[in-house]
Parts: C-alpha cells; sequence; structure tokens
C-alpha cells in the first residue's frame, strides 16, 4: 500500500457552534479581520448575526462580499487589496465554497505576493498564510476542510485548482442551524456536490482507509436524509446533510477527485453554471467510465444506496448507478448536458481543457481528452 | 501557469505541511536579536562619546522641562538626584518662570541654533555657562525637543577680563608716558624762568612801583606753584602707568584716595550734568597696608568712576578710610546713586557682567577690583539699597599671612 497522508483542520461542530466564532479569531491572533460573505448570506440575516458576535467580542472587522459564485481572479486581487490596506489580520469566510474558496485565494496573495495563477496546481505556495477561520452554510463544498481552492481565472476561461496543505484553514466551525434559512435548491446542489466527492474521492487512485470510510459514511448520510431535509427541513436531516459534507471533504482533501470535477472545473470555467448543477448530470456516466477498473468499490456504493443484494459486484455497481440517475431526476435537476449547454460544438474544448485539471491524475481509470469527450457525449 | 501538471506524489504531499509562521518568527527574532545586539553596541559608542563631553547636556521639551541629562549634570547637581520631569529654571535658578533671554525658548522660537552667556549660582558659587541651545528635529514627532550644552567659560571669563585690563593699562601707561614726558619739557623750562623770574625778583624791588611789584611776585608764585601742581599730576600719572612687576610695599590709603582724586578732578568738574559733591573722611592715623601701591590706586579708581557712573544728576560721593573693630583697614565709597538690585548683587564681581549700557563698559572692573584685593587677602563688600545709592568696602588686613 502506498504511504498516505491525512489532514484535517480543527473542526468544531455542533448546533449553535456559531458563537465560539470570534473567540476561535481571537485565539489565532485576531483584532481586525477581513470577513468574506456574499449577500445571499446577507439577506438571510446570518451576516448580521457575526457582526454582532464580532462586535460582542471586541472585534473590528472589514466586510467584503464582491464574490459572486465561481469567484474570479480579479476579486481575488481586489480582496488582497482591502486586506493590506485595511491592516487585516485574520480572514474569516462565512459562506458555500465561493466565499471560502476566495477567501484562500486572498489569503494566499496576502502571504505570498504574486497573481493567483501563479499558485495553480499542487504545492506551489511557498509562504505562510494569514490565519483563516471558515463557517460553511451550504454543507456542500467542504471548501471549510479541504486543501483545494478553486478560482477562475477571467482570461483563459478556466477554474483553476489550487492544491495546498495552507489551504486548509485553521478553523471549521460547522453549525447546522445555518442550514435552516437554505433554499430548496441550494440544499440539493450542495447535497448533490457533496455525493459527488464522497463517489469520486473514493474511486480515487489515491483513497486510503482513512478516507474510505468517511466517504462512505458520506454516501450513506446524504442518501438517507436529502429527502427529509427537503420535505420538512428537519434539522436532525440538514445535521446530518452537514456531517455528510464534512466527511466527503475529509475525504477528497486527502484523496483527491477524479475526472467528473476535471469537467465540473472546465465547464464551470467556460459557462459559469453552477457546480452542484453539473454533478447530476456526470456522475453516473463518470462511475460508468470507472467500472472497468473500480467495480468492486462501485458496488459498495451500490450496497449503500439500494440494500444489500445477494448478486454480483458487477450488478451491484449497476444497480447503483441506476438507482443514482432514478434519484437525480427525483429532485428535478437537469440530467442531461444538452438541458444547461447552449450546443455541443464546446464539448471537445471541455474535454481538452479537463485533460490538463489535477483531477484528472487521481481518475481510477487513466483518461485522455477522447475519453473525457466519451463522458461528455454519453451525458449530452 | 505551471509548466507540467501535478503528479500522484504532489496530491499526496507527504513532504508538504500547512505551513506556519514559525519559520518567519525564528527568522524575525533572529533578526531582532541581532539588530538589538547592534543598537546596543552602538548605544554603547554614542553613552562613550557623550561621556567625552565635559558640558552640561539637557535635552529639554518645548515648555522647559527636562527629559534626560548626562553625568556632567548630575555631577554637578548631586543633589538632584531625578531631574527628569523638572523644569530647567527651577534647578538653575529655583525660579517658577523661564529666565529671560533663554536660550532654549528663543531656538525653539525660531527654529535655529541658539547661544547666550549667564551667569548662574551653582552650589553658593556663581558659575559662568555659555549657553547653546539647538533643536531636536524629528520629522515623526509631533513635538520637538531642545538640546543644550552649558560650558562652564568662568575661568575663560576671569583671564580674558585680566588680558582687557592689562592690555587697557598698559595702552593707558604708554599714552600717559608719552603725555608725561612731552608735558615735563615744557613744564622743566616754565618751572625754570619762572624760577629765574622768582631770583630776580629782589633786583627789581628798588626799580618798579611798588603795586606793580606786588603783583608780579604774586604772579610768580602762582605760576611756580601751578607748575608744582602739574609736575604732581604728571607723577601721578607716571605711578599709574607704571609697567612693572607687582612689589609690596607699605601703602598709605589716604595716599591712595588723594593721588585718585587729583586725576579725576578735572573728570568730576567736567560732568555737563548737576553736580556731585564729594567728600572725604579719612581717618588721621591710619596703620599702613601691605600692598601694591599702584594696584590698590586702580582699585580705588574703579570704584570713584563707578560712583560716578551711577548718579545721574545731582549727587554725592563719599570717601571714608578708617580701622574697622577687627583690626583691618578700610576704605569706602559711598554714592547717592541708582543703587543695586538684590538679584545683580552677587553677580557683580564676576567678569564681563555689568549693567552699563553698550559702548560704556565691558564689565571687567570690578571683577578686576575683586581679583586686586584678593590677591591683598582682602575683599570687597556692599551694601545698597536700589534707588538709594551703594557703598562699597575695601578692607585690607595690617599684617597679611605670609603667602609663599
Amino acid at each position: 500500500m502506498r504511504i498516505s497522508k491525512f489532514a484535517i483542520p480543527e473542526i468544531i461542530f455542533g448546533r449553535g457552534s456559531i458563537v465560539h466564532l470570534a473567540s476561535c479569531a481571537k485565539r489565532v491572533g485576531a483584532r481586525r479581520v477581513l470577513f468574506v460573505s456574499d449577500s445571499g448570506l446577507a439577506k438571510a440575516g446570518w451576516v448580521d448575526r457575526i457582526q454582532e458576535i464580532l462586535r460582542d467580542n471586541g472585534l473590528e472587522w472589514v466586510y467584503f462580499d464582491a464574490v459572486n459564485s465561481n469567484p474570479r481572479d480579479h476579486q481575488i486581487h481586489e480582496g488582497a487589496d482591502i486586506y493590506v490596506r485595511e491592516r487585516a489580520d485574520v480572514i474569516i469566510a462565512v459562506g458555500g465554497g465561493s466565499p471560502m474558496d476566495a477567501a484562500k485565494g486572498i489569503g494566499t496573495i496576502v502571504g505570498n505576493g504574486g497573481s493567483i495563477s501563479d499558485y495553480e496546481g499542487a504545492n506551489r505556495i511557498m509562504r505562510p498564510l494569514p490565519p483563516m477561520i471558515f463557517l460553511p452554510t451550504t454543507a456542500g463544498s467542504s471548501s471549510d476542510i479541504s486543501q483545494f481552492c478553486i478560482i477562475t481565472d477571467v482570461a483563459r476561461q478556466v477554474k483553476m485548482s489550487i492544491i495546498s496543505r495552507s489551504l486548509v484553514p485553521n478553523v471549521s466551525i460547522i453549525d447546522p442551524l445555518v442550514l435552516l434559512t437554505k433554499s430548496e435548491e441550494l440544499i440539493i446542489s450542495s447535497a448533490v456536490d457533496a455525493f459527488a466527492h464522497a463517489v469520486e474521492s473514493y474511486l480515487s487512485l489515491l483513497s486510503s482507509p482513512f478516507t474510505e470510510h468517511q466517504a462512505l459514511k458520506a454516501i450513506r448520510l446524504i442518501a438517507h436524509n436529502i429527502r427529509p431535509a427537503l420535505e420538512n427541513r428537519s434539522i436532525e436531516a440538514l445535521e446530518n446533510l452537514s456531517i455528510a459534507s464534512t466527511c466527503a471533504g475529509m475525504s477528497f482533501s486527502n484523496a483527491g477527485l477524479g475526472i467528473g470535477h476535471s469537467l465540473a472545473h472546465s465547464l464551470g470555467g467556460m459557462f459559469d453554471v453552477l457546480h452542484g448543477l453539473v454533478h447530476p448530470i456526470l456522475l453516473p456516466p463518470v462511475m460508468r467510465f470507472n467500472l472497468a477498473v473500480s467495480v468492486d468499490k462501485l458496488a459498495n456504493i451500490g450496497r449503500i444506496l439500494c440494500g444489500p443484494r445477494m448478486c454480483s459486484n458487477e450488478y451491484l455497481a449497476q444497480a447503483g448507478i441506476a438507482w443514482l440517475e432514478h434519484f437525480f431526476a427525483d429532485l428535478r435537476v437537469p440530467v442531461r448536458l444538452r438541458d444547461i449547454l447552449p450546443d455541443s460544438s464546446c464539448l471537445e474544448t471541455i474535454a481538452k481543457a479537463a485533460v490538463n485539471d489535477a483531477c484528472t491524475l487521481t481518475n481510477p481509470r487513466p483518461a485522455s481528452w477522447e475519453s473525457l469527450l466519451g463522458v461528455c457525449q454519453e451525458a449530452w | 501557469m505551471p509548466g507540467k501538471g501535478p503528479s500522484l506524489e504532489d496530491l499526496i504531499g507527504i513532504e508538504h505541511s500547512k505551513l506556519g509562521f514559525f519559520q518567519e518568527l525564528r527568522q524575525t527574532i533572529e533578526a531582532l536579536k541581532d539588530a538589538n545586539t547592534q543598537s546596543a553596541q552602538r548605544r554603547r559608542e554614542i553613552a562613550a562619546i557623550l561621556d567625552g563631553i565635559t558640558d552640561i547636556m539637557m535635552v529639554l521639551t518645548s515648555d522647559l522641562r527636562i527629559l534626560s541629562v548626562n553625568h556632567v549634570f548630575r555631577q554637578t547637581f548631586p543633589d538632584v538626584p531625578r531631574p527628569e520631569g523638572m523644569f530647567c529654571h527651577q534647578i538653575f535658578r529655583g525660579e517658577d518662570v523661564p529666565c529671560p533671554g533663554c536660550p532654549a525658548s528663543a531656538s525653539f522660537a525660531a527654529g535655529d541654533i541658539c547661544r547666550e552667556t549667564a551667569i548662574f549660582k551653582i552650589g553658593g558659587k556663581n558659575v559662568q555657562f555659555e549657553m547653546v541651545a539647538s533643536p531636536i528635529n524629528r520629522p515623526d514627532a509631533p513635538d520637538r525637543h531642545i538640546l543644550v550644552f552649558k560650558r562652564d567659560v568662568s575661568r575663560e571669563k576671569e583671564y580674558q577680563a585680566k588680558f582687557y585690563q592689562a592690555e587697557k593699562m598698559a595702552t593707558i601707561g604708554m599714552l600717559a608716558t608719552g603725555v608725561a614726558h612731552e608735558v615735563n619739557n615744557p613744564l622743566t623750562a616754565i618751572f625754570g624762568f619762572a624760577e629765574g623770574l622768582r631770583r630776580r625778583l629782589p633786583a627789581l624791588k628798588e626799580k618798579v612801583d611798588p603795586r606793580v611789584m606786588e603783583d608780579v611776585e604774586d604772579y610768580v608764585a602762582t605760576i611756580l606753584r601751578e607748575c608744582r601742581r602739574c609736575q604732581d599730576i604728571v607723577t601721578t600719572l607716571l605711578t599709574f602707568s607704571r609697567q612693572k612687576t607687582v612689589s609690596f610695599s607699605a601703602v598709605s590709603l589716604n595716599a591712595v584716595v588723594n593721588d585718585t582724586l587729583k586725576l579725576l578732578r578735572s573728570h568730576l568738574k567736567q560732568r555737563n550734568q548737576a553736580k556731585i559733591t564729594v567728600r572725604v573722611d579719612l581717618s588721621e592715623n591710619l596703620p599702613m597696608v601691605h600692598g601694591d601701591e599702584h594696584q590698590i590706586k586702580q582699585v580705588m579708581l574703579n570704584l570713584l568712576v563707578n560712583a560716578m557712573d551711577a548718579i545721574t544728576g545731582p549727587g554725592r560721593i563719599i570717601i571714608t578710610t578708617y580701622q574697622s573693630s577687627k583690626g583691618a583697614v578700610c576704605l569706602s565709597v559711598e554714592d547717592s546713586g541708582c543703587g543695586v538690585p538684590p538679584e545683580n548683587v552677587d553677580k557683580l564681581f564676576e567678569p564681563f557682567f555689568t549693567t552699563k549700557r553698550s559702548g560704556k563698559g565691558i564689565g571687567i572692573g570690578l571683577s578686576t577690583c575683586m581679583s586686586i584685593v584678593k590677591k591683598h587677602q582682602g575683599d570687597i563688600t556692599l551694601k545698597s539699597t536700589p534707588g538709594q545709592g551703594a557703598t562699597f568696602t575695601v578692607s585690607l588686613p595690617v599684617n597679611p599671612e605670609k603667602t609663599t
């Protein structure tokens, strides 16, 4: 077995744990924090709640919300300028993947200078980042757990993957109560995102016993809790979804992902589609593509999804994929690429861009751009 | 854009951890330690340089509070253990308001270097300080500080005064000797011929009208008398100006008074202001003192000139010689002039201290007097009420102790 490594941030989990945000920030030396968030959270009232917590603890803050979904490189530099100009110290990010990735990008520039595209790839960050404290609000991206940071390079129209242990925040505070204000669409897209993380990292070449266990737990929790969470916003179900997202994050941060995410990144770079909406379309064909080399693992997933059966692994794996397709269709989300893309002429470009993504590397079955194109065509 | 994509090993990243600031902190601490050692070294060097400066140094705030002082200051004021925070004028003058003509204030106002000389009483002794105040410009600080150096120049001033006096006396001496010789020749001729006339008078007696003869005799006697007086004045001048080494002998103070008055008589008459009456009250059987007549005359002359200068308008000067109860021989000069304000009383004898307007004096007279009298183991004292005149009293011992 290959030597593996498992790294995660300090995780504070539980209902109401949001109140520890300020004390955690103070522990890592905060006096004046850069508070990164987005407008959706401000609407839901969480930004005010957090500013209240900061104020009560005597912390100053600079609010930065010039981030939309799929953060752009120029937004990162803007944020880094504000950080330096306002003499901020600790970075607090509250929100989904976008504000958290933006915070990671800002921290990278603040600590290392240069331009954010200089750090694309793995382990290119050579200097420490400011302390970071994340509070995820979507239970999907798991950017608060992972060493990944995805930033859109506007000029090249690609989503850059920046991978470094330094991008793991110091503290991740996960408060399931924050999920109560989520919309149905957001619950689905985050859960599917976490699900895709779990499946791809479970199949990954770098998966280890420590990550596999987390991945399978995430798959089980999401499959069993997404319905109750949607139907009556059951707090237990939402809590289980955020546990699942955290587990999936631990798994993919250390094991990496696969071609599903490579394609999702190149699609997002070109068309700015919501990351969570790509996976219901791509995940079944990607799993089928990997069936040749990962049949046993896919069978394990099938066992979780369809219940234990007395049949071959091959059949179980196929059954699991079929279950997933039904499941996604029931969620009334787009399940075909043609639903979200204007025409199929761009598929080749997307496939060629995805080959270079770091996620392609850990895919269990080696993939050329032609095979990626095949996956896309199957999903069209 | 990276040159080559990451490998699986890169993704595992065994050798990569979340970077903390520890390394940087350690480097910073090292750098700070180095910087600290260097600045300590530099501090020691600067301290050594500062310790080599023998002037009093102070750094003052704009309101003249002391911020820091050097070791000379502490030696000078051993009984002020914590000068920091006190006002400069508190320590140097015991006053609650800044001294007039303060160079620090002037320097602060002008933003430039200011020099000033002033006399301070320190430890019961008058010390003259030459002060240099210069603003310390600190571009990053809103309030400016002033650096003040105070150098003790008492001894230089004393020597300078002696030098001036000696030069003055030498010049007067040269002039007086010249004048005396020039006047002496015609005077000798006049005296000789007048004497000749006086010898021929009996021969003329029979041939001239007795009344005319009486007049002639009177005229000749007057000429001779006035000639003698001229010779006296010339001799006195010569004794004043004689360039000679100090020689102590028996001196009569009464004679000194009379000689000096002879010299000043015309000066007294010439005063275009109202008249000054001079009363002389000399003790009959005054013992002789052991001293240098020429120098004691200088003292007398100085005191008299000062007394005359102090009087504006009509006034009087009383010159008295007497023997004090302690046996010392005293000479006092009392005037009805403007008197001496109490704050100046103990600065009066300092070289270059003067209240006369510029051009009238440079302030070395009384300091010269004092040094002469001290050489005679005597003393000069002063009693004065401002506005009602002053009395300077020179007391000289009759039997001075033999000094080696």
